[in-house]
């Protein structure tokens, strides 16, 4: 008989692992809350920094876990250990005894509307950066369509770096995400100016800087180094954003018709509930705590309990990826030493 | 007679900060005050929201900058216009305290 | 009644007698000094109200009620009432009852300040005084009341939960002195009347205690020793009483007084800011008060303890202290002697020095002038700025009920002064307040609308705008539904209403966002509300709290405010909205979110 695997979350890190895991033979069930896979990465237009589409990821994945047992629509009802494996209850009455549990819950977006002074859900020109992915997708938003496009701001950092958002965190994604849809957004506006406010840039990746590069000089999208503070509108409903321009050392004002929030990666709400049921260990941030930051990210403090990709902190989409491989690989070392 | 007047404009001494000769006996002292007096991060969110900024320029984050390079001056100049309105200490992501930090520079600092 | 020495005098009256001299010696000079100290015109407001009949008839109501009869601490909790009552009143009958029989039977020897206190000691009984029963009886019942409350006290140093408080302070070694002789007083003078009483009479209470004395102990050796243990408890208290809490009873004498007089703290240490240092009893009711004294660390900087580092002079700790403050005013509110911790913390923080100081005279208001004649004349205020829901609801608001208006702080204005003013630096205040007024008054409006209760205090209290209708919104939006000009309707929804600290106990406006929000769902209220409303945390009072050390603060607030598990948080200022929403697990908005949400027209 197969091994089972429960895999809690069937985001692009849980579908990578279950691949891995078929193939080396095992049982996986993932077992997903909302009715589709994909999770974030469904959801969003095309990946940074080859703009390659997030749908053909995503689906190449879909494909590729087609043998594996996935439960949509279902969460974990309660989790307890027995002797060397788990015993666990789904909420559409399943029962499954597995040796390991791979933890793959990924990250929630942080809930823009929490930095009021941005006016997310106050002001009608303000969205988030998943608002634009959803508009890069299906091109129909009322805050775009609506109205005439001729200066764009990106807020970088929103919910992020932020101790008064509680997240002090850096989500990491965020600056390069920007520059992509600032170049996206340049695409279907040409003639629209466009801004990133940015308090420092992050451009850490294979690529990244130059994506950076063609940004500025290709696309012309203006970068200013200044934290943006207050967001006001004015009488014809366009907002008004207020910052600093720390190089220039003077206050900068624009007035603008359309501001987006690049909200940032917090920790799944699903993460305490899940880490209450088999007593795992998270840390300041929310995210799960591996046992080891370097040495051993995909491993939790518990025997046959893992973790891949966003569920441990802010990731990238290869990142993610890599992880889910890795981790169904000790998954498989694992259940050989048993 | 000064320089400037016999040449008609100012010679202003090096503007490079010499970080080897920067004195910062005084802003260790606030440190002491305030630990936040090394937290800033420089991103302006202070300046931008400052009510008392619109009139004057004054700006918080150069304030601290410019104390941390030790050029007194200027800084103590700019904060003479602070309404201590407490909006920084608001939208700061580090969680400064800021109200406080004014006030300890008030009281540690001197215009002469 | 006849009298038993010839001299009416015994040497154990010494003790009582040096002890009394002291305290009355104490406290002439201390009443002369604060009253010196007090400014001119402040002296002179208080000379006349002691001799205008309505305030004199208050003091001698308020001094009669409050320490006496502690009916503020009987609103609180009945037997700590009873305890403090008890004490007080019975003692003071004691001394009533004490000076009629000496009037009554010894009329000669009234001039001696000893002859009613040690009354019994002096005197037998002879059969024509059988008709003084009446006041041996009343001599009897005062002393087992005061007795009642001896015991009260002494339960209470050991469990003081059942007095409803959670904490009270830890007494310093003078106090425990004080404390101990105050408790022994009572006890020694029930032993000395009851080895006396088969001499000079007694009821209930020292008759009983005599002839069970009698049984035992056949003569009268003990009943000097007594007399001279009792004299001494006495001489002991009045002599420590000027260096312990117990000054709060003469003190308070003096304040009530005062405030009556309607006088204000003017200076930190001295004259009014002196009399109420002094009138802290100690109780420690404002503790649990506190909204910082979630956190244990901050049970020292409650306003019981400023008091005390303010009598030893400790002027490190006093910084501290006052400092910290959130200026929530709830120990101000529930302190039952009126000592006001909040005004004594700015009054500490004026006289600091500063090395610089702000001057805004090269501030142009030019560019703020508004031309708002016949208009409301809004100023959202700084903080407004950052939660811009509310400035939005407001103005839609506003729109629906046909009110035309206009903005005085759009694109930023100047400070209200209120945070500069809680920082002590009131010179400065009085410069942003000046700038102010002057547009204000240019603008030409006869209403000026406030979204935020830290302004508004500052507005009602600080600015002289005679003439012009000066309203919180939560009054304004009140006012517009019950002339007609909104249209509410009712949602399924569960609300709380926050008092904010500066709307409501700052300046006393509890009803009017009830009222509206009755209107538009169903109210529920805070475990704690009104006065006792607890600090969002989030107060600009605070100079030195810092960001992360308020959480705790935010988190007991929520949990006061979600006992009775409301859907929805209302509060009225910008601050303690931004502040909830941080940490809530609901949803929190501004009264005017919620109003405009639930109109149309």
């Amino acid at each position: 008989m197969k091994d089972n695997i429960v895999i809690v979350g069937g985001g692009i890190a849980g579908m990578e692992a279950a691949r891995q895991l078929l193939k080396l033979g095992y049982n996986p069930i993932i077992v997903e809350k909302s009715d589709r896979l994909g999770g974030h990465v469904a959801q969003w237009h095309c990946l940074f920094p080859d703009m390659t589409p997030a749908k053909d990821v995503v689906s190449s994945l879909i494909e590729a876990t087609g043998r594996a047992n996935i439960f949509l629509n279902t969460e974990i009802s309660f989790m307890n250990r027995l002797k060397d494996s788990y015993n666990i209850m789904l909420t559409n009455g399943v029962s499954v005894i597995a040796k390991v549990v791979l933890v793959t819950t990924g990250f929630s977006v942080f809930d823009a509307g929490k930095k009021e002074e941005y006016g997310y859900g106050v002001y009608d020109q303000v969205m988030t950066n998943s608002d634009l992915e959803h508009w890069f997708n299906d091109g129909n938003d009322d805050r775009i369509d609506g109205s005439e496009m001729n200066a764009i701001g990106f807020v970088h950092c929103v919910g992020s770096r932020d101790e008064k958002a509680r997240n002090p965190q850096c989500s990491k994604v965020c600056c390069i995400t920007a520059v992509k849809q600032a170049i996206e957004i340049k695409k279907r506006f040409p003639d629209a100016m466009v801004y990133c406010f940015y308090m420092d840039l992050r451009m850490f990746g294979k690529k990244y800087e130059d994506f950076y590069i063609a940004a500025q000089r290709d696309y012309g999208v203006r970068f200013i180094r200044g934290r943006v503070s207050e967001v006001s509108e004015n009488i014809e409903g366009k907002v008004i954003v207020k910052a600093e321009d720390t190089l220039a050392g003077k206050p900068v004002k624009v007035t603008l018709d359309l501001l987006v929030l690049m909200a940032g990666m917090v920790c799944n709400p699903d993460c305490s509930t899940l880490a209450g049921m088999v007593s795992l260990q998270t840390d300041s941030d929310g995210f799960f705590k591996s046992r080891d930051n370097i040495a051993d990210i995909t491993s939790s403090s518990r025997d046959g309990i893992y973790y891949a990709g966003a569920c441990t902190g802010p990731k990238t989409v290869p990142e993610t990826l890599a992880e889910a491989r890795s981790a169904a690989l000790e998954i498989h070392s694992y259940i050989n030493r048993l | 007679m000064t320089m400037e007047n016999i040449f008609g404009f100012s010679i202003s001494p090096s503007s490079t900060v010499n970080l080897d000769n920067v004195d910062l006996t005084l802003f260790n002292r606030l440190h002491e005050l305030e630990p936040d007096a090394w937290k800033c991060m420089s991103c302006g969110s202070c300046t931008a929201t400052c009510p008392a900024g619109n009139f004057s320029g004054m700006s918080l984050r150069k304030v601290l900058h410019a104390l941390q390079r030790g050029k007194e001056k200027d800084a103590v100049k700019m904060l003479r216009c602070c309404m201590l309105c407490g909006k920084c200490s608001m939208v700061c992501p580090r969680g400064i305290n800021t109200r406080h930090l004014i006030l300890s520079i008030c009281k540690l600092y001197k215009e002469d | 009644m006849r009298e038993r020495f010839l001299t009416g005098y015994n040497d154990f009256v010494l003790p009582f007698m040096i002890g009394m001299v002291f305290i009355l010696t104490y406290c002439i000079i201390a009443l002369i000094r604060i009253i010196g100290q007090l400014p001119k015109e402040d002296r002179r407001r208080f000379f006349i109200s002691l001799i205008t009949p309505k305030t004199l008839a208050k003091n001698i109501k308020d001094i009669f009620c409050d320490c006496l009869l502690h009916v503020k601490i009987w609103k609180r909790n009945k037997l700590l009432g009873y305890m403090h009552s008890s004490i007080a009143f019975g003692w003071f009958m004691l001394i009533v009852v004490g000076h009629i029989e000496v009037l009554l039977y010894t009329p000669h020897r009234a001039k001696l300040f000893y002859y009613p206190i040690f009354f019994r000691y002096f005197v037998a009984e002879t059969e024509t005084t059988m008709k003084g029963a009446v006041l041996f009886f009343l001599m009897d019942f005062f002393l087992l009341v005061v007795l009642s409350g001896i015991a009260l006290a002494i339960i209470k140093r050991i469990r003081s939960k059942i007095f409803g408080m959670r904490r009270t302070t830890n007494p310093s070694f003078l106090d425990l002195v004080g404390l101990y002789s105050l408790w022994s007083i009572f006890p020694l003078r029930l032993l000395a009347e009851g080895f006396t009483a088969d001499i000079s009479g007694g009821s209930f209470l020292t008759k009983s205690l005599n002839y069970v004395f009698t049984s035992f102990l056949s003569d009268h050796a003990n009943m000097l020793p007594s007399w001279w243990a009792y004299s001494c408890a006495l001489g002991i208290f009045f002599c420590v009483l000027p260096f312990t809490r117990y000054m709060h009873i003469p003190s308070e004498i003096l304040l009530i007084p005062l405030r009556n007089a309607g006088i204000k703290i003017r200076h930190a240490r001295k004259g009014l800011a002196k009399a109420q240092v002094y009138s802290c009893p100690s109780c420690g009711l404002c503790i649990d008060a506190c909204p910082m004294s979630v956190q244990k660390g901050n049970i020292k900087d409650t306003t019981v303890y400023l008091n005390r580092q303010i009598r030893r002079g400790n002027e490190v700790r006093i910084e501290e202290i006052s400092d910290k403050c959130l200026l929530c005013g709830k120990c101000t509110a529930i302190c039952p002697v009126g000592v006001e911790g909040d005004k004594l913390r700015i009054a500490q923080r004026s006289v600091r020095k500063y090395g610089l100081s702000p001057d805004y005279s090269s501030i142009d208001t030019a560019s703020l002038a508004i031309d708002s004649r016949g208009k409301i004349l809004y100023y959202a205020g700084c903080m407004t700025a950052l939660t811009p829901s509310i400035r939005k609801a407001m103005e839609s608001l506003l729109k629906k009920a046909g009110v035309e208006y206009e903005l005085m702080d759009k694109d930023g204005g100047i400070c209200c002064g209120r945070p500069m003013w809680m920082a002590g630096r009131f010179d400065q205040a009085k410069q942003m307040v000046e700038k102010n007024t002057g547009i204000i008054r240019n603008s030409g409006a006869d209403t000026l609308l406030l979204s935020c209760p830290i302004c508004y205090r500052i507005f009602k209290e600080r600015y002289s705008l005679e003439g012009i209708r000066i309203v919180h919104h939560t009054e304004f939006i009140d006012s517009l539904i019950s002339e007609g000009r909104l249209k509410i309707k009712r949602d399924p929804r569960k609300y709380v209403y926050h008092d904010p600290c500066e709307l409501g106990r700052g300046s006393g406006i509890y009803e009017q966002p009830r009222n509206v929000l009755l209107r538009a769902g169903t109210l529920v209220e805070a475990a704690k509300n009104r006065k006792e409303s607890i600090c969002c945390g989030g107060s600009v009072g605070s100079l030195s709290l810092s960001f992360d050390k308020r959480k705790a603060l935010t988190e007991n607030a929520l949990n006061n405010l979600t006992a009775a598990s409301p859907d929805v948080i209302v509060t009225a200022c910008p601050l303690c909205l931004s502040t909830f929403s941080r940490y809530a697990d609901r949803k929190v908005e501004d009264i005017a979110e919620t109003i405009d949400r639930n109109t149309s027209n």
